[in-house]
């Protein structure tokens, strides 16, 4: 077949050669400047639902790393909090072995049970504690504070079961413990807390008629069981503590993990790029120039 | 008759002059949309010997016979039905095109993973007001982005509507162009410059109609054509000097139907073609997005009524409304949010139901099945842009390969002008010869 390349088809067919190269400089230009490898979906289908997916993981883990300090922070009050009880605990018991011996007076039981009342109050200070929500730290899901006085008794308002807290991947903590958990145990048979034996131990030695050395010794074993409880109850909020830092480090190892993917999905590589806009721009500058001379060879210039 | 070297000389002449005018025709409508190039057929004129001198010369020139015409109809044939291929995908794949804008330009993905995300923190702490107003503040922004995008993809739909109308126009125009130009070419000369300027407005007009609606077009010897719509077997639209009239109607389900003269017709090329599959794409993807909004709208209002406000009482509906266009917030405060068990008394911190309901979300999965919804939009979009270069590609080589054969190439033309040039200077000479015998004959003494 002879070639006839009419006019219109030589320029249409330089046209669209140079609009599709300009084209493809203009996409991969578009890549390096924004650093974007997809401008819509339809760039790559199966890269941008991935993306989606990536995305979607990443801002639920930044909801189970709220959560997660949340925990952490609800936790490090709670400990604060048991070893203060650990320290009236201990006081107490000082106190009580003062009083069990049976050369104290009764002034000077009195003043010991005074300062026995006195901690009871603090223990009962820090066993309504408030995390940062302002929900009581030992009330479980309760509304209000955990403990309430009436008449020198303290009774647990609390709900029986602490609020767990979902730190993702199916897996949650509860940061805190009831009131029961911690201050509640049997001493002798009978099911006691630690207010009760306080308050018992204050009223003896103050003269309320009981026998202050036997109410003292009493006391003692109700105290050693009730320090085993709170010590107990601060080795398990230790324990949790790592298990939720178990879970930050798996959090970020995965977020580590995600970003990565998110590169290599989503990223031009700015080398590549870079590398083909100035193929593309080269061949485009190529095509410019051989149009231009293919152009100007008419025949008519050669008439005169 | 004997020969007559002068007239011989004259016709030559004439012949040549009336190639140059044809050539400068040519360039001049080098650019001519549609302008196929034109040769001059040169014929030569010689009598017949008559008895008893069947042997005498009998030369009388040559005359221009006819002007050609450098058309091929196979090649234009397959500029239109490329070309109508061409319409359908562009018109189809922009359809598309707004539909993957729809959905992802609204960022709805992201807004039901801001709704599940808001349901996931307040589960901590079931009972801050805060996080209970953004999870209700990230729900009225999902059902906002429902909505856009509804309204996005009616919008699409209202274009392809409007196209395909200012289709149905242009192709009743086309029509009746063709019928006037059918009248005048019974008239015209066979090889006459006239049918030639006719045939390439006839061809033209082919051409513009092939790419508004698929068409099969029938010539009679004289170049009158008769045109079907909706390809060989379809309505009868122009037939002589008779145009139909195509009629669109819009069913309630915003579906196209086309009609010539009352008769019903399909249509499956070209602007309109694009434009019917571009609405049954809406539509599927319209009640993809209906069914996700429908489900989430009753998974979460059937999770609340399950479950116990911060007042104690039953939980009430969060959404309202059905479809994506309709879908709607109807809490006003976010107390409302159920997240305790039914029975418990107000302002628990009980999680049991709010627990219940993001359970039910997940198993719903709506943001895995906006994702896949995206992912079928978006990859429908990047197969009709494959198929769409390559019916680009085809529709130009074909109209390259017709330009090639029909189109005006400069080149030829100057070559030409000089070779009619040198015709009329030497058919001149052959005059000037005749003169110089005239006048020796004349000169004898």
């Amino acid at each position: 077949m002879s070639v006839n390349l009419s006019t219109a088809a030589f320029y249409d067919k330089s046209n669209r050669y140079l609009t599709d190269l300009r084209g493809q400089a203009a996409k991969l230009q578009e890549q390096a400047s924004t650093g974007n490898r997809l401008t819509t979906s339809s760039d790559d289908p199966v890269a941008a639902a991935r993306l989606r997916s990536l995305s979607r993981g990443e801002r639920l883990a930044e909801i189970d790393q709220g959560g997660s300090d949340a925990a952490m922070a609800e936790m490090s009050l709670v400990d604060s909090a048991l070893g203060s009880a650990a320290d009236i605990v201990i006081r107490v018991q000082d106190l009580a072995q003062q009083a069990a011996n049976g050369i104290t007076t009764d002034s000077q039981r009195i003043a010991l049970g005074v300062e026995v009342a006195d901690l009871q109050r603090s223990l009962l200070t820090i066993a309504n504690g408030e995390n940062g929500s302002g929900h009581a730290l030992f009330g479980g899901q309760g509304v209000g504070d955990a403990y309430a006085e009436a008449g020198g008794v303290v009774t647990y308002q609390g709900s029986g079961a602490s609020k767990a807290i979902d730190l993702g991947e199916g897996q949650t903590v509860t940061p805190s413990l009831t009131g029961p958990d911690v201050f509640a145990f049997e001493a002798g048979g009978t099911a006691t807390d630690l207010f009760a034996v306080l308050g018992a131990l204050s009223s003896s030695l103050q003269g309320d008629g009981t026998d202050p050395v036997a109410a003292s010794r009493t006391a003692l074993e109700g105290l050693s069981a009730g320090l085993d409880r709170v010590t107990t109850a601060q080795a398990v909020v230790g324990s949790r503590m790592n298990w939720v830092e178990l879970m930050d480090e798996r959090r970020t190892t995965n977020a580590e993990l995600r970003a990565e993917e998110t590169k290599d999905l989503g990223t031009a590589d700015l080398a590549t790029t870079i590398s083909k806009l100035q193929e593309v721009m080269t061949v485009l500058e190529a095509s410019q120039a051989s149009f231009v001379r293919l152009a100007n060879i008419s025949l008519f210039d050669q008439l005169s | 008759m004997a020969s007559d070297l002068l007239t011989i000389g004259a016709a030559g002449a004439k012949a040549a002059r009336a190639a140059l005018d044809v050539t400068a025709q040519n360039i001049a409508n080098a650019s001519t949309e549609g302008y196929i190039r034109r040769s001059a057929v040169l014929e030569e004129v010689a009598g017949r010997g008559v008895f008893p001198y069947g042997s005498d010369i009998n030369l009388s020139g040559v005359r221009v016979g006819s002007i050609h015409r450098n058309a091929d109809a196979f090649r234009q044939a397959e500029v239109r039905r490329t070309a109508s291929d061409l319409a359908r995908s562009n018109t189809d794949l922009s359809a598309l095109q707004g539909i993957e804008t729809a959905l992802e330009d609204t960022a709805i993905f992201d807004s039901v993973v801001e709704f599940e995300a808001a349901l996931q923190q307040l589960s901590n702490d079931p009972v801050d007001p805060a996080l209970r107003a953004v999870a209700l503040a990230r729900a009225d922004a999902m059902a906002g982005k429902f909505n856009i995008a509804a309204e996005g993809l009616d919008a699409g739909v209202d274009g392809l509507h409007f196209g395909a109308a200012a289709d149905v126009g242009q192709i009743n125009q086309l029509g009746a162009e063709l019928a006037r130009v059918n009248v005048s070419l019974a008239r015209a000369t066979n090889g006459s410059t006239d049918k030639a300027a006719l045939l390439d407005r006839r061809d033209l007009l082919l051409g513009e109609l092939s790419t508004h609606a698929d068409s099969a077009a029938e010539f009679a010897a004289d170049g009158t054509v008769t045109v079907r719509l909706g390809g060989a077997g379809g309505a009868l639209f122009v037939d002589g000097n008779v145009a139909g009239t195509l009629t669109m109607d819009i069913a309630a389900d915003d579906t196209l139907s086309f009609a010539v003269d009352g008769a019903a017709v399909s249509i499956s090329g070209g602007n309109l073609g694009g434009a019917q599959a571009g609405v049954a794409n809406t539509n599927s993807f319209r009640a993809r997005l209906d069914t996700l909004a429908d489900g989430i709208a009753r998974t979460v209002n059937q999770a609340q009524a399950a479950g116990a406000d911060l007042t104690g009482a039953t939980g009430q509906p969060i959404f309202a409304g059905s479809g994506a266009a309709g879908l709607a917030v109807v809490m006003t405060d976010g107390g409302g949010i159920a997240a305790a068990a039914a029975g418990s008394p107000a302002n628990s911190r009980d999680g049991t139901n709010l627990a219940a309901l993001r359970q039910a979300v997940a198993t719903l999965d709506p943001a895995g099945d906006m994702n896949l919804l995206l992912f079928d939009a978006s990859a429908l979009v990047t197969a009709r842009t494959l198929s769409n270069e390559a019916l680009g590609t085809i529709a130009s080589s074909a109209q390259i390969v017709l330009q090639q054969q029909a189109g005006v190439d400069l080149d030829t033309e100057a070559a030409n002008l000089i070779r009619f040039q040198q015709a009329f200077q030497a058919s001149s000479r052959a005059m000037q010869v005749a003169t110089d015998l005239f006048d020796t004959l004349i000169g004898i003494r």
